[in-house]
């Protein structure tokens, strides 16, 4: 069925996405990288988690496509979806807040970025647990 | 080559879906309460459906006034509905895909709450 493929290829960049906001940040708080290779991997992170927004809109515009309407999801999964998106946003800000004061910082503020990061990812994907089980 | 043979495998499995489709028509059937029955607000009233979801469905949400109340992922069973306010209300059972979403299999019933 055409909508169970739609449905399956967004769920793999949707997966995909969710290993990068979590294993990048886990692998270069690990690595000590140099701060251009730091830098490529904050973009990275970056590229991930606007994946993971773009996947998670496209669930529902399959759902759109070829029911008409969104995902019926209540109570504990929208507070789930709410935690995710705002993950998703705050990665995002990070990344791009990091990126503009990448020069002069230092190497203590850049493991922090990395934490923060590693948090978010962790926190949406612990919430996509509930949004699955409790929709 | 080794793309057009999956090419050709996924139009084959494409063209064999019909088939199955047509002998797992869903359905949703409510046994109980009866359409336009009487149930008493204070006592915890049950539902009892049977479900076919098909090839597209793969669950069930329960839904109280347009409100969902409940998922349910056995197949066949009973519900016990929560307190309900006085009232006509409207008890319905939809089945939903994976993602949730309802795919337009559904039985509703209207209930006079006392």
């Amino acid at each position: 069925m055409p909508e169970n493929l739609a449905y399956a290829l967004i769920q793999l960049v949707h997966n995909f996405g969710a290993v990068a906001v979590i294993g990048v940040p886990a692998f270069a708080l690990r690595a000590e990288a140099s701060a251009d290779a730091d830098a490529r991997l904050r973009w990275l992170v970056g590229a991930a988690w606007a994946a993971q927004i773009a996947s998670g809109a496209g669930f529902g515009a399959v759902s759109l496509h070829y029911y008409g309407q969104l995902p019926d999801i209540h109570g504990v999964a929208v507070g789930a979806l709410y935690l995710k998106i705002a993950c998703a946003v705050a990665g995002l800000t990070l990344i791009a807040a990091a990126g503009a004061r990448a020069r002069g910082s230092s190497a203590g503020r850049g493991r922090l970025v990395w934490r923060v990061l590693l948090v978010l990812g962790t926190t949406a994907l612990a919430a996509a647990a509930f949004l699955r089980w409790f929709s | 080559m080794y793309l057009a043979r999956i090419a050709l495998l996924a139009a084959l499995l494409w063209c064999l879906t019909p088939a199955w489709a047509a002998d797992e028509a869903a359905y949703v059937r409510i046994a109980e309460p009866p359409d336009g029955d009487t149930l008493d607000g204070f006592e915890p009233g049950k539902l009892v459906y049977a479900v076919r979801p098909g090839p597209k469905g793969d669950h069930v949400h329960v839904y109280v006034g347009g409100e969902e109340v409940g998922i349910l992922r056995q197949l066949e069973g009973s519900y016990t509905l929560g307190p309900l306010p006085p009232g006509r209300q409207t008890l319905c059972v939809k089945v939903v895909n994976k993602a949730h979403v309802p795919i337009g299999v559904e039985q509703c019933v209207e209930v006079n709450v006392e």
